[in-house]
């Protein structure tokens, strides 16, 4: 037990420090006002919170976790096949693989939006070649639409799937497999009752970092999506650099922290369900 | 042969998927060769980009900054994060739920009020801005994505083994030497490489906690925005890039066979 | 398992000789900072926005050395700035946030004896209104916003706010993504100020901008020159000096000032509050606008040069460039942005109203 305490202490006490106190300082300023220049002055209000409930910025938000949700989908459906083929890649080549996966990911993020406009665009390489193919005779529009900011989305987030999912995958006791290949169990039924179920731990750190992460993006829309879409990122940052409004930002960070607490709490909940059905169908089976 | 049939397939699609995130990249190396400054259209070849790379102090300056910080940030943030997970993990204590919650809140705030709040904390205290002040910042959002993956790998680790070492008489330290360490090593790999991923390519944070001198990769990058991101940039990522993959080829060939880690992990 | 920790070790290793490398570096130069044998301005500015040879040739001349940091976007610096501890000597915020920064007591007065060649600045942009004394802010970048056309497409010059309307553009729009920007447009295109902050003239410009919302391509400031490059869009808003720069790349671009009147902006230089090198900084600002240094200074950047001095130094191409030009001829068009304090919730609200239009 005090074992647990000292290994945990440095990283509660940094996170204490450089994060608990700073929150405070932000949800004192969510319930602030503020001078006509921008200035925070803590008179208490509730106001920052009201204004959030009007239909305007309910309807962002709805449409926020409708985007994060399908990109989590995606980067799962991706994700997962990925990382299973690098654990079953020879052992000596796994790291090197995962590595392969993330280089892309050191290059500056911008720059590679900016590629993709390249590739997408009504003059781009896609549209380009399919015009010279003759499968099309106008550009498709690619580009500056919701399809394209999802696209967006899942290529910034996929390292945040593959790499938990690839750990609980590579600790997987193969002989579990063949114990249910030898029991007659066909290849898609032992994936389904063994493989999945005792991957999910990575499974749902997984979604998490990308649901968490795609709901605060707004570089993807701007760029991929023609900054036409309001996400609740583009929300916040426009409250802090152009509104100048701190507390109407305070406040919707706060309640979109809260909301995504409030998810997560639940797809642990349905997980564990989820876990613990399948073992008491292993007990039976 | 049916076996032999699933694997290719899905093995073909994993090459799809990284041909998709290969792509810009392509893009991005073939427009290090594009005379033109703006980069919007091809225009003609030139090495030119390359050759400014190297006298340009300001983004060579920025690079180092940028290695320098993210390796810091990631080794401490690897190493309170492996600790804080073993202990979610092996250990219960009061307020575990609490305890817990609190871990995963930093990837909730969005980074902007991060950034800010972590300023006015700075300011508040008067830690002048600068590397310090980064590397502070990037460990702390860092830190929350090492739990969670080291955790995902711990969550569906056997607890036999450890039990076995500790019925043997192994005393706790051997344990986890010999037996936790090396299972967990992929997670804490894996971990380590979220987090310099993370710190590498960081903006938003980065900006409100940099000071004189401290200029990152990312900040430069984002700052030339309004005038249009420089070549040289794109120059530098393919340098960067095909580093980085000859590096690991190296270290793979350099490696000395071996055929018993199957059995190892068995 | 050994091959896994051995790799690890290799990785943490050369991570180990990359940062004993830097930090190796970077402890020298900060050594013979603080010994004091040279100077340190410390300039927080955009990125790319001084010709490195002359900024060369400032530190040669004094005997200094010049941190150059960035921004991207002038809410960023003021934060940074509000907040304090950002220790900068030398600042360019744009036109209306010298005059927010004023307002905030957070600029320094500028000693004008120390920077005499202020002088050669020419005449309608000595003391603008965001600064109409001049006492805290000198201009260093200047320019205006105006119809960008691709003539291959649009046959018809554009003279009217308007013309962004017609419906054969449709889908071909581009307008800037910054809510003043696109207001101040809409308000102009009915004949109001693009400061008004009266409702029913922002009413007017948001039902404008409403039925304009679907021929839009896209809101961008950042990217927008390569749109024009690749002929994406046919028409929209855009700075002139962004249009010179997109003019090389592409010759079938022209740029018109619209007959209503558009925004004028200028990036200035400043001092901040408790610089530590004010008298370094001043001599910087001084040296930029000696003739010579700026000829050579604005012909690298491409902007339009306020320097009326510097004219006879500036070769023949820089001069008649169509684009800078255009600028010159109409800064009577030009309205100054003015920070609208309470006035921007309102743009705000509307802004973001307007983009979740589909």
């Amino acid at each position: 037990m005090r074992k647990g305490k000292l290994l945990v202490a440095p990283a509660i006490s940094w996170l204490i420090f450089f994060f608990g106190v700073p929150m405070l300082i932000v949800i004192a300023v969510s319930f602030a006002a503020r001078t006509p220049y921008g200035q925070v002055i803590f008179n208490f209000t509730f106001a920052n919170y009201q204004r959030f409930l009007e239909p305007l910025y309910i309807r962002i938000f709805v449409d926020t976790v409708f985007t994060a949700l399908v990109t989590t989908l995606i980067t799962f459906c991706m994700g997962y096949p990925l990382a299973y083929s690098i654990s079953k890649l020879p052992h000596k080549w796994q790291q090197p693989g995962l590595i392969l996966v993330m280089i892309p990911f050191w290059i500056n993020f911008l720059i590679r939006s900016y590629a993709w406009v390249v590739i997408l665009r009504s003059q781009g390489l896609i549209n380009t070649l399919l015009l010279k193919l003759g499968w099309i005779t106008q550009p498709l529009p690619l580009l500056y639409n919701d399809y394209a900011v999802m696209l967006g989305m899942v290529y910034a987030l996929l390292p945040f799937m593959v790499l938990p999912i690839y750990v609980s995958i590579e600790q997987l006791d193969h002989r579990l497999l063949e114990a249910a290949s030898d029991l007659g169990a066909k290849p898609f039924t032992a994936f389904r009752k063994v493989t999945f179920p005792l991957t999910l731990p990575g499974v749902a750190a997984g979604s998490i970092l990308v649901f968490i992460s795609s709901l605060g993006m707004f570089v993807v829309p701007d760029v991929m999506g023609g900054a036409k879409s309001a996400l609740i990122g583009n929300l916040i940052q426009n409250q802090f650099l152009s509104a100048r409004d701190w507390p109407f930002g305070s406040s919707l960070s706060i309640v979109l922290a809260v909301l995504a607490l409030v998810l997560i709490v639940l797809y642990y909940k349905a997980i564990q369900k989820q876990e613990g059905g399948t073992n008491n169908e292993e007990k039976l089976a | 042969m049916k076996k032999n049939w699933r694997s290719s397939a899905l093995f073909a699609y994993s090459l799809a998927i990284l041909a998709f995130l290969y792509l810009p990249l392509l893009i991005l190396t073939l427009y290090s060769f594009n005379d033109s400054r703006i980069n919007a259209v091809w225009t003609g070849f030139t090495f030119k980009w390359y050759i400014a790379l190297l006298h340009n102090q300001r983004v060579l300056e920025a690079l180092t900054n940028s290695l320098m910080i993210a390796a810091v940030s990631t080794f401490v943030s690897t190493i309170l994060g492996t600790m804080a997970a073993l202990a979610l993990n092996r250990y219960t204590y009061k307020y575990k739920a609490v305890i817990n919650g609190l871990l995963y809140l930093p990837i909730l705030i969005p980074e902007i009020v991060m950034g800010l709040s972590l300023l006015v904390l700075f300011s508040q205290t008067s830690v002048p801005l600068g590397k310090v002040t980064l590397i502070l910042a990037h460990i702390t959002f860092c830190l929350s994505f090492v739990i969670i993956t080291v955790n995902a790998r711990l969550e569906g680790m056997h607890k036999d083994l450890e039990q076995a070492a500790s019925d043997l008489y192994a005393t706790p330290w051997q344990t986890f030497r010999y037996i936790t360490f090396p299972l967990a090593l992929p997670g804490i790999v894996a971990g380590a490489l979220i987090a310099f991923t993370l710190s590498i390519d960081d903006f938003v944070i980065s900006f409100f906690v940099a000071g004189p001198n401290s200029t990152t990769l990312p900040l430069y990058v984002y700052a030339m925005v309004k005038r249009g991101i420089s070549p040289e940039i794109n120059a530098l990522s393919t340098v960067l890039m095909f580093a980085t993959i000859s590096l690991i080829i190296i270290a793979q060939v350099l490696q000395p066979q071996h055929t018993s880690s199957k059995k190892e992990k068995e | 398992m050994k091959k896994r920790i051995r790799l690890a070790l290799v990785g943490l290793f050369t991570i180990a000789l990359l940062v004993m490398g830097c930090g190796s570096n970077t402890a020298k130069q900060s050594v013979t900072n603080e010994k004091g044998e040279k100077q340190v301005l410390n300039l927080f500015s955009w990125a790319d926005n001084f010709s490195p040879e002359v900024l060369a040739a400032f530190e040669k001349k004094y005997n200094c050395k010049i941190n150059y940091d960035v921004f991207a976007n002038n809410e960023e610096l003021l934060a940074k700035i509000q907040a304090g501890g950002a220790q900068y000597d030398l600042i360019q915020p744009s036109d209306y946030m010298v005059s927010t920064m004023v307002k905030l007591n957070l600029l320094e007065k500028l000693d004008k004896t120390k920077i005499p060649n202020m002088k050669n600045i020419v005449k309608p942009l000595q003391a603008p209104s965001y600064d109409p004394t001049g006492d805290y802010s000198v201009i260093y970048t200047w320019g205006m916003t105006g119809i960008v056309y691709n003539k291959k497409y649009i046959t018809e010059t554009p003279t009217s706010w308007a013309d962004l309307w017609n419906p054969e553009y449709k889908g071909r729009v581009i307008l800037l993504n910054d809510s003043r920007e696109v207001f101040g447009m809409a308000l102009k295109k009915n004949g109001f100020s693009n400061n008004s902050t009266n409702k029913d003239q922002l009413d007017k410009a948001f039902a404008d901008l409403k039925t304009l919302a679907p021929s839009i391509l896209a809101y961008d400031t950042d990217t927008i020159k390569q749109k024009f490059i690749a002929e994406e869009a046919w028409i929209g808003t855009m700075w002139s000096g962004d249009a010179s720069f997109t003019y090389k790349d592409n010759k079938n671009i022209g740029f018109v000032i619209p007959k209503e009147g558009t925004l004028i902006w200028a990036d200035t230089f400043a001092i901040p509050k408790g610089a530590k090198n004010k008298e370094l900084a001043e001599k910087f600002i001084n040296f930029m606008y000696e003739p010579k240094i700026s000829a050579q200074n604005y012909e690298y950047i491409g902007y339009n040069d306020p320097n009326e001095k510097a004219r006879e130094f500036h070769s023949k191409e820089f001069l008649s460039d169509p684009m800078l030009k255009v600028a010159v001829n109409d800064v009577k068009q030009g309205e100054w942005l003015k920070d609208i304090g309470d006035g921007l919730t309102l743009y705000d609200r509307y802004w973001t109203e307007l983009k979740t239009i589909k």
